[in-house]
């Protein structure tokens, strides 16, 4: 119940950041894309709609993930209203997962919407495929495991610096398949032993990245989804714990 | 003032080499790592920024870096992107006039998107309609129809090719299979026409390699046609395609027939 509400006022608190405002960004790119797609290209215009819809998607979310995810505990520290809160009966894991969860149904709502204005573009201009859907599923879940890392920055530092190391985190994510060639230029030393240790403790997100194989018509199977779904949920959850484990020892008074 | 700036701006940025900002422009390997989880959008973007700039006639030497721009960028960036394979090797062959860095370019898509039939089939057509390359044209059709949903033409131009190669016996084996299994009725009557033209050429020429043959060998020629496969110089002597036998003149040692060609001129 006390989840429930923390997670409803966060979800509240974004709204009326006007957060949702993306939205209508997202819709007029979409519209002005297919006209002027369809002036400057030869061939090509359902592919580039799909890769641009898949990409707006996956880049406003990811832009609500981080810069609204690293300020949602600092601006309860910075508003004092942390005191009120903790001087309740609940748990700081509450506050945290009702944290992450009132964002991660912003994203939630956010994504829903974008994803029946893509399709009602496709549909209109007649390039509707379903099967996108398996790309925005995983983009859902890749954008949980980036609102959990930047929750967990912003339980121990400013949203700046927060925002710098999701944004890494995220980057390192896509292009941790460089992780291993660099270690391999590396002579023995700390570089190499941190790439090695990069490599294994950050989430591989390109695992969660089928945009290309599906605009692309290749198949993807129900496995491989599920699988990559389940690998995004469980980094999110081992990044929840980190976060929630930090955000116990912080000392309010 | 800004007006004065922004012309002096122009004049400079004119007075480049044309193309030379081209140099700048990393190799698609690189320009994967400046766009994690993006980069089949960032091919969509230099893809349109090249079909503005190749669609432009004012650089004189724009074509000097086309190759590294369509194979060293677009399609590393997104290589089962099918349409800069056609229209950069479009762009090489028609505008550039250099057909062989339009050939690499799609056998690179052939190479990346085995179950894609349209490039094998636009390299087989650039080989046999402008290039006259017709046992390489035959090679890419070959591999276009190895992909299921092939368009039903890319056969009759894989049978056409072997023809024009010289290779009739294997050209008249995929018109056989067109006469018996072509899509349409007009397709399979043009089909049977060239099976019948096709065996009456192969068994003349047969016919008339083993005369020679036996002529060498025995110093005169043959009695008789029946008398090559008495002597197992062929297997069996056929009958033309119309059913009747082949005429043979023991003084010339000429073989011919007495039918007449549907599709072809003459059988000579």
């Amino acid at each position: 119940m006390k989840l429930y509400a923390i997670a409803i006022n966060t979800f509240r608190e974004a709204i009326r950041d006007r957060i949702l405002y993306l939205i209508l960004v997202f819709a007029l790119i979409m519209i002005g894309a297919g006209r002027a797609i369809s002036l400057l290209t030869v061939g090509s215009e359902e592919k580039i709609m799909k890769d641009m819809g898949l990409a707006a998607i996956s880049l406003f979310g990811v832009a609500t993930a981080i810069f609204v995810g690293v300020g949602l505990v600092f601006k309860e520290i910075e508003k004092r209203t942390i005191y009120v809160l903790i001087a309740k009966p609940i748990r700081r894991s509450e506050f945290i997962l009702g944290k992450y969860l009132g964002l991660a149904l912003v994203l939630f709502v956010n994504l829903s919407i974008m994803t029946l204005g893509f399709y009602a573009v496709l549909w209109y201009k007649g390039f509707l495929d379903v099967t996108l859907g398996k790309a925005i599923v995983l983009i859902f879940v890749e954008l949980l495991l980036i609102t959990a890392i930047a929750i967990f920055f912003s339980s121990f530092s400013s949203p700046f610096l927060s925002s710098l190391f999701t944004v890494t985190s995220y980057l390192i994510g896509h292009l941790s398949w460089g992780l291993p060639l660099l270690a391999d230029k590396l002579q023995s030393g700390p570089g190499r032993a941190l790439c090695v240790v990069l490599y294994r403790v950050l989430p591989n997100l390109e695992y969660l990245n089928i945009k290309g194989e599906v605009v692309h018509g290749v198949p993807i199977g129900g496995e491989q989804v599920l699988l990559a779904a389940g690998y995004g949920l469980l980094y999110t959850a081992l990044v929840l714990m980190l976060a929630i484990g930090v955000f116990r020892r912080r000392d309010f008074v | 003032m800004t007006a004065a700036i922004e012309g002096r701006l122009h004049d400079l940025s004119a007075s480049r080499p044309a193309g030379s900002h081209l140099l700048y422009l990393p190799s698609g390997k690189y320009l994967r790592a400046i766009a994690p989880g993006y980069r089949e959008l960032l091919a969509d973007v230099v893809y349109l920024w090249s079909i503005q700039y190749y669609s432009s006639y004012d650089a004189g030497d724009r074509y000097k870096y086309l190759d590294h721009v369509y194979s060293n960028v677009i399609t590393e960036l997104d290589p089962r992107y099918e349409d800069p394979y056609l229209i950069g090797a479009l762009i090489m062959t028609m505008e550039a006039g250099d057909l062989e860095m339009g050939l690499r370019l799609l056998d690179k898509g052939i190479a990346a998107n085995p179950s894609d039939w349209l490039l094998a089939f636009e390299a087989g057509f650039y080989c046999y309609d402008t290039l006259h390359d017709y046992p390489r044209a035959a090679r890419y059709f070959e591999r276009a129809m190895k992909v299921p949903g092939v368009h039903p033409l890319v056969a009759r131009l894989r049978a056409e090719m072997y023809d024009r190669s010289g290779d009739r016996r294997a050209s008249w084996k995929y018109w056989l299979e067109i006469c018996q299994s072509g899509s349409d009725e007009y397709t399979r009557q043009v089909a049977c026409r060239h099976v019948h033209d096709l065996k009456i050429q192969i068994d003349v020429e047969e016919l008339q390699s083993a005369v020679n043959a036996y002529a060498a060998a025995r110093g005169a020629n043959p009695p008789s046609l029946e008398a090559l496969a008495d002597a197992g110089f062929v297997e069996r002597v056929p009958r033309d395609s119309e059913g009747s036998a082949y005429l043979y003149n023991r003084a010339t040692g000429k073989v011919r027939t007495v039918a007449h060609p549907l599709l072809r001129r003459s059988f000579d």
